[in-house]
């Protein structure tokens, strides 16, 4: 039997939890358009639930609805809710999650037949809506107004008690959750924490987990701490917001061959075993391999001579001028992997200019960045495939990419065909799945990572407590 | 902490021998039956092919005798339907068949190449559970799987004829048929405030005469005709024979406060408790909410010893092993994680460990005394991977 001070198989109540968070959250609103959509899911999670949710396993469970079922063409489906309270007390009806979901996709139709039931009329298909719907864009919240500012409420097993946005968020037990009161009195987050020096100064003892970034995995590691890696799930990819490929107009359009040339001059290979340090891997397609299996047949193969050749060919044709490359300014990460695409561009004859922009995660901001191309990093919202590609194609906004057509596939192969047409355009240049990783404290006990990378906090406990 | 240098002196005193598999070892047969599928699915969406060539590439961790197995049914399949197999420079249309793997399963592709033209076939297969090792022998701890379902479960009882399964809110009677259980009744549990996280409950039959404790809530009722009456209440629980404490109403644990026999004692809370005779000294064992194990010896005063790193589920359970009585405890893992029993016996103050951990599928949620004789240990476990709950029976052997 194992040895340890202070190790047990069953939750303790009672204890606050902290947590340091890279990144600083404006907004916890699951459909606001953040700069940190990442860290502020994290947050909104906990006070804000989901339909229906998929474990860690990859399983579909129920969450505030019980049961659901579809009609047979897959464009009517229906929900049946569970008795639980808003945080204000009052009680969950459809009505208030019609209203919630009609503001998370207003393509839809909702109605509320009763108290307790809520039917979803698509305009095509949706083979996947349970799934779709357990992505937190889809969570369930009662926005209203108070004193001229909104208030969101939610259901979920921690209330937001106190809130400074960008600096901290401290949540409270919910004692009326219709799961049962969580674990942990409170959990704290603080927000824009510089772990660097955190991490040097060795000053992490009083929280029970912090964010990490790809290239301070290593140095954690040595020093025998626990760090949870996910699965290389988030995708970098550059994306070209131009007319033909985003429908948004752009001061000018990168020609296809140049933009098929720059995708074969990338050496994903170095930049996943160099910069990720062997955490990420090579992209070639926008779903990774893990979780589709199919990725492999896609290439990304590094192929010089036929970037160059790509090249001269679009030179005949099109005065090349440089490429305006713009990556996120507060990730270190993302300058590194661009100015290595600079490098591997010139290789084939491209000029590729990286330079840092704010808000490049933000879908309102980006349409103002004077670029003609961006560097993005994008989560996988979900471990369904299909739900993970639609959200893809609507995070990296492709014109050409068809969510619905996706949404309606019954056959792996029709998601494959889906991406192999999409990434045919050279609109978006996969260049490699990144892992989400995690310090945690060894009083901190069932925090669970999902594959990709989402917190799933359901059952933590801290030690010291009772 | 556990004494393990005694082990191997103690093991050799008592004989003991070799901790069951909890998990039944798997091949992958189906995998060429899979692949024959997979062959005749792509038959059917190319329609007629009269000539194809094929080639293969595993990526894979199928092992390569399975592979080949797996080409030689997809051949067998092309073959059966009149597909005559060439080279690939000899043939039209190109079949490119990877074996590949995702998280949750393999992943079987097949590229088809028809001039320009390529589509793909794709068939997910799930991947097959695999043996898993077996621990050296010392003492054996025999699990015998009861029951399976989705929904949590608190407790349970089973005799010849009956099996009941208390749940969070109700309990399911089962009848005996021919070998299987068969529904028989479910009874609902009324209650008011939501369960608490990490609910626990106890589940007594004695005579027909049903008792459920759950967390402020008491029922009783009886089994023919079933029957079951809840009512809000703070009655103690029985934690084991001759052992009633009071269980916190909205929390996992029981505040410490003692009952029965012990009525007016109290000891720190704690999750679980065992009392036993040994020799002229009746001993309890307490695993605290603050992850510590307390020893006590004929008093509930003050511990004779504590104990660390013990997870905190336990059970006693008489044998004909040893000293007679051991504690079959949980492995201090998160209950994320899947967790083991262990048997242990008490010498001296000693906590020394009899047999070797069993490995279980998942978290032990439960482990309660059972039986006319406290020979069998009532455990439920919780398996991520599967999503189910299982209530099994663990019983301790020696080899004489």
């Amino acid at each position: 039997m194992a040895a340890g001070g202070y190790a047990s198989s069953r939750p303790r109540y009672g204890g606050a939890v902290r947590v340091l968070l890279h990144d600083r959250v404006m907004s916890i609103d699951p459909i606001g358009d953040e700069d940190h959509p990442v860290t502020r899911d994290r947050l909104a999670e906990l006070a804000f639930e989901t339909l229906t949710e998929i474990d860690t396993q990859g399983r579909l469970r129920p969450k505030l609805a019980v049961t659901w079922h579809a009609d047979q063409a897959k464009r009517v489906w229906q929900f049946r809710l569970r008795l639980a309270n808003f945080h204000d007390g009052t009680v969950l009806t459809a009505a208030d999650a019609v209203a919630s979901l009609a503001k998370s996709n207003p393509a839809w139709k909702y109605s509320a037949p009763d108290r307790q039931t809520i039917v979803i009329e698509t305009p095509s298909p949706v083979q996947h809506m349970a799934e779709m719907l357990a992505m937190p864009r889809y969570a369930i919240v009662k926005r209203q107004m108070e004193n001229n500012a909104a208030v969101l409420i939610g259901t979920g097993s921690y209330k937001l008690t106190q809130w400074q946005a960008g600096e901290r968020a401290q949540f409270t037990a919910n004692e009326d959750y219709w799961g049962g009161r969580p674990f942990a009195d409170t959990i704290e987050f603080q927000m824009g924490a510089s772990l660097r020096d955190q991490l040097m100064d060795r000053q992490l003892g009083p929280y029970a987990a912090t964010e990490l970034s790809v290239d301070q995995i290593r140095a954690v590691e040595q020093n025998n701490q626990t760090v949870y890696v996910s699965r290389p799930a988030d995708l970098m990819a550059i994306v070209f917001p131009q007319r033909d490929c985003t429908g948004r107009p752009s001061k000018k359009a990168v020609d296809t061959r140049v933009r098929e040339a720059l995708g074969l001059a990338i050496n994903r290979a170095a930049i996943s075993n160099v910069l990720l340090q062997r955490k990420g891997t090579p992209a070639a397609g926008l779903l990774p391999q893990w979780l589709t299996g199919y990725e492999v047949i896609l290439g990304g193969a590094t192929n010089l001579d036929r970037a160059r050749e790509l090249r001269s060919d679009a030179a005949a044709f099109v005065v090349i001028t440089p490429i305006a490359l713009a990556y996120d300014f507060s990730d270190p990460l993302a300058k590194q992997v661009a100015e290595r695409i600079a490098v591997d561009a010139r290789e084939a004859g491209i000029v590729v200019q990286p330079y840092g922009e704010a808000h490049i995660n933000s879908k309102t901001a980006r349409a103002s960045i004077n670029a003609d191309a961006l560097l993005l990093r994008v989560p996988l919202e979900s471990v369904d495939p299909q739900t993970a590609l639609a959200a893809r194609f609507d995070d990296l906004g492709l014109l050409q990419a068809n969510p619905s057509a996706i949404l309606a596939a019954t056959r792996p192969e029709d998601i494959l065909e889906s991406e192999q047409t999409t990434l045919g355009n050279h609109c978006v240049l996969p260049v490699a799945h990144v892992p989400e990783a995690l310090w945690l404290n060894s009083t901190a006990h069932n925090w669970q990572q999902r594959v990709n990378g989402e917190w799933d906090l359901d059952q933590l406990w801290v030690e010291g407590a009772r | 902490m556990l004494k393990t240098a005694f082990k191997r002196r103690f093991c050799a005193l008592l004989c003991f021998c070799l901790a069951a598999p909890s998990a039944v070892p798997q091949d992958t047969p189906s995998l060429p039956a899979a692949a024959s599928e997979f062959a005749r699915l792509i038959l059917s969406r190319e329609g007629s092919l009269s000539t194809l060539s094929v080639t293969f590439q595993n990526l894979s961790s199928i092992p390569p005798e399975t592979q080949e197995a797996m080409q030689n049914a997809i051949f067998n399949v092309f073959r059966g339907a009149n597909v005559k197999l060439v080279k690939p420079e000899q043939s039209p249309v190109n079949v490119q068949i990877t074996f590949s793997e995702d998280w949750q399963g393999y992943v079987l592709i097949a590229n088809i190449q028809q001039g320009a033209v390529s589509h793909a076939v794709i068939k997910k297969l799930p991947r097959q559970q695999r043996a898993q090792s077996q621990n050296n022998p010392t003492l054996t701890i025999r699990k015998i799987p009861v029951w399976q379902q989705e929904s949590p479960i608190l407790d349970f009882y089973q005799d010849n004829q009956n099996l009941l399964v208390l749940e969070p809110g109700q309990l399911s009677l089962y009848a005996s048929d021919s070998g299987q259980w068969r529904p028989r009744q479910t009874l609902g549990i009324p209650h008011q405030a939501p369960w608490p996280r990490d609910a626990r409950g106890r589940l007594e039959v004695h005579g027909g005469e049903i008792n459920a404790f759950l967390p402020g809530t008491r029922c009783s009722g009886k089994i023919s005709p079933p029957s079951l009456e809840c009512r809000a209440s703070d009655d103690p629980w029985p934690v084991d024979q001759g052992l009633v404490a009071f269980f916190s109403p909205r929390r996992n644990f029981f505040s410490g406060l003692l009952a029965g026999q012990s009525a007016g004692a109290s000891v720190a809370p704690f999750f679980s408790g065992a009392t036993w005779q040994a020799g002229d000294q009746r001993l309890w064992l307490f695993t605290g909410t603050d992850g510590r194990a307390r020893l006590f010896q004929n008093d509930l005063a003050t511990p004779v010893t504590t104990f660390s790193g013990w997870g905190s589920t336990l059970a006693a359970v008489h044998t004909t092993c040893g000293s007679g009585w051991q504690l079959l405890a949980s492995a201090p893992v998160d209950t994320s994680r899947a967790d083991s029993v262990q048997a242990i016996e008490i010498s001296a103050h000693e906590a020394l460990p009899v047999s070797a951990p069993v490995d279980l599928s998942g978290a032990v949620e439960a482990l309660w005394t059972a039986g006319n004789y406290n020979q069998v240990v009532n455990g439920v476990l919780y398996s991520q991977t599967s999503g189910r709950y299982e209530a099994f029976t663990l019983t301790v052997v020696c080899n004489q």
